[in-house]
């Protein structure tokens, strides 16, 4: 994620193939890539930019432990102690009947819980405007961007270099 | 690449269980009661678990041919072989069908004869639970699988010598697979009630055939984890790699929740409903057999979602093999608690009832152990009783022996072909499948 208000030095490429390859050579000159930016989930793209494993999901299960016992506990102590009712001559406290209801809690609450964590982890949210690098990195482009602030000019010659070398189709500078 | 050849010890090993496995069936024959319902629920469990196994691995080579599926085409052979089982599937049931007609079982209260005309409900169902309808329906049904699976594997073998990687095998296996989807997914239903489902013969479930597939398919795919674990540990199906491994742990972790799904489904439905009839079933088993009632509900769905919830657990091997025992022996106590309850029950029924009307049954001297049998079935109609109200060690060894013997035929199968199937147009993307 990048941070605001500062220069970023980017080439873009039209292809996956090629930026996958780009991000390779890059790794193997080591050039300090400052952040790739695509349209979509890149397989493989991942490992080569040293990102570690998402630990959404870790929050995902909480949510729905949290959920799961949210609707059992619930019900328990509403057929047993707020209202108990007795339907269809059943026992106050019937657990076959809870099941799917807790079953859909679990899912309400790890879903949502899982996507309130990923909009406020990244910034984005209703009414939440982020300013894009170039328009066309949500359609079908794609961008290798490297820190312009804090590399030397000769560092920046040699971004540049490998970005032309490498086949970005144009190489802009965009503060952001 | 290496091809399959089956050693002198696996072969030792494998004959020394089917041994043990002969071996506890001939104690199990001797120790039971007249008609052997041990014997014969013993017999009926594992040859359907394992018929069934087959079935589904030929039923998931037919979708993933149709779905354009191309992972799972270095270990496909494993799947090819497993279907071939099929021809030893029908020769095991044609020995219950012979048990049928030849009186030697009451495994199915409907053949008997004095209480179809004693029993309305027995008798309303004449019509389809009688030995005719089960013994056309088990040959055709099982002949039309095997068929189909000849034929998928026999194709898929031509595909060895296909250099230019073409489509056009693969077009005529996608047509007999189109073809064999719908008639396994409705063939496999008739099968399961005429096997498993009639051992409760007043009984009757609308979900049942698909909870006894999902049970199959879950055991299938567990049983190839263990056997891919195995062999490549021996150098084979080198190319199978974590990431086969992480989507058949998928596989695992998503049909034990769709099976519990089914499960639940049909228990709840039942239990909400509160029909006397239905609700036998599940009062018997509730009440006279806990452990395996709660216990394949623990092994087949809590521990395999738990251990199998996390990315990297379906990545170690070490997990992936303990789940995949505990899910392969959940499934098959999950057949045995289908079965067993059911045929104790009808043998109760018929053996202490009224069983002088059997034919066999002219013999005084039968007939006497007959009645000393009953006495000793009632009394065992409420408590524990081994082989019964849980597996004991005979069951466990007739597991085992059967086990050896289809593992034993999936090797022979795998020696006979090509173990990498170098002509399918799909290997290149299996070779490189990545999660």
């Amino acid at each position: 994620m990048a941070k605001k208000n500062q220069n970023l030095l980017f080439g873009l490429y039209d292809d996956e193939e090629v930026l996958l390859k780009a991000v390779k050579e890059a790794n193997t000159d080591h050039l300090d890539i400052h952040d790739v930016f695509s349209p979509f989930p890149v397989h493989g793209l991942d490992p080569l930019l040293g990102l570690s494993e998402s630990r959404l999901h870790i929050a995902g299960f909480f949510y729905g432990a949290i959920g799961t016992l949210t609707a059992f506990l619930g019900m328990t102590w509403i057929f047993t102690k707020d209202w108990p009712m007795i339907i269809g001559g059943k026992p106050y406290w019937s657990v076959p009947a809870f099941i799917p209801i807790t079953f859909e809690l679990t899912v309400l609450f790890a879903s949502i819980g899982m996507v309130v964590t990923f909009y406020a982890i990244n910034g984005m949210g209703p009414g939440v405007t982020n300013e894009v690098l170039h328009n066309r990195l949500t359609d079908d482009k794609f961008a290798i961007a490297f820190d312009a602030d804090h590399s030397t000019e000769e560092d920046l010659k040699k971004y540049k270099a490998f970005l032309e070398r490498s086949g970005a189709s144009e190489i802009q500078t965009k503060e952001i | 690449m290496k091809e399959f050849q089956i050693s002198g010890r696996q072969k030792s090993v494998l004959f020394g269980f089917m041994g043990l496995g002969l071996l506890c069936m001939i104690i199990t024959f001797i120790i039971d009661d007249a008609y052997q319902p041990r014997f014969w629920s013993n017999f009926l469990i594992n040859s359907v678990f394992f018929t069934g196994i087959s079935f589904i691995a030929l039923f998931i080579l037919c979708a993933k041919a149709i779905a354009y599926s191309g992972w799972q085409t270095v270990f496909k052979r494993l799947w090819e072989a497993y279907s071939m089982f099929l021809i030893v599937g029908l020769v095991l049931m044609l020995i219950v069908i012979i048990g049928i007609f030849g009186g030697f079982h009451h495994l199915y209260h409907w053949t008997d004869e004095h209480s179809l005309q004693t029993d309305k409900i027995l008798a309303g169902k004449a019509g389809f639970l009688n030995p005719f309808i089960y013994t056309l329906f088990t040959i055709v049904i099982v002949g039309v699988w095997y068929f189909f699976a000849r034929k998928v594997r026999s194709l898929s073998i031509s595909e060895d010598h296909n250099p230019g990687m073409t489509f056009d095998i693969h077009r005529k296996i996608k047509k007999y697979s189109a073809a064999f989807l719908p008639i396994g997914g409705f063939t496999s239903a008739a099968v399961i009630w005429l096997w498993v489902m009639s051992v409760d013969a007043h009984w009757y479930s609308t979900l049942f055939a698909w909870y006894a597939t999902a049970s199959w398919l879950v055991s299938m795919v567990a049983l190839t984890i263990l056997i891919l674990a195995y062999l490549k540990s021996l150098g084979y199906f080198q190319n199978v790699t974590n990431e086969h491994f992480h989507d058949l742990g998928k596989y695992v972790f998503g049909f034990s929740i769709f099976w519990t799904y089914l499960w639940f489904s049909q228990y709840m439905l039942i239990w909400y409903g509160n029909v006397g009839e239905e609700t036998i079933y599940f009062k018997m088993r509730q009440t006279q057999y806990p452990a395996l009632f709660y216990g394949i509900l623990i092994m087949n769905f809590v521990l395999p979602f738990f251990i199998l919830l996390r990315n990297d657990t379906k990545r170690k091997m070490g997990t992936m093999i303990a789940t995949s025992i505990i899910v392969l022996i959940g499934h098959w106590l999950d057949f045995f608690l289908m079965i067993k309850p059911g045929v104790l029950h009808t043998y109760h029924e018929v053996a202490g009832g009224h069983g002088e009307s059997h034919s066999t049954l002219t013999n005084g001297e039968l007939n006497a152990r007959l009645v000393a049998d009953a006495a000793h079935g009632a009394e065992h109609a409420s408590s524990f009783q081994m082989g019964f109200t849980i597996p004991g060690f005979l069951e466990f060894g007739t597991f085992l022996g059967f086990l050896a013997l289809f593992l034993y035929f999936t090797f022979i199968q795998l020696n006979k072909a090509n173990l990498v199937p170098k002509g399918d147009p799909y290997i290149g993307e299996s070779l490189h499948h990545h999660v």
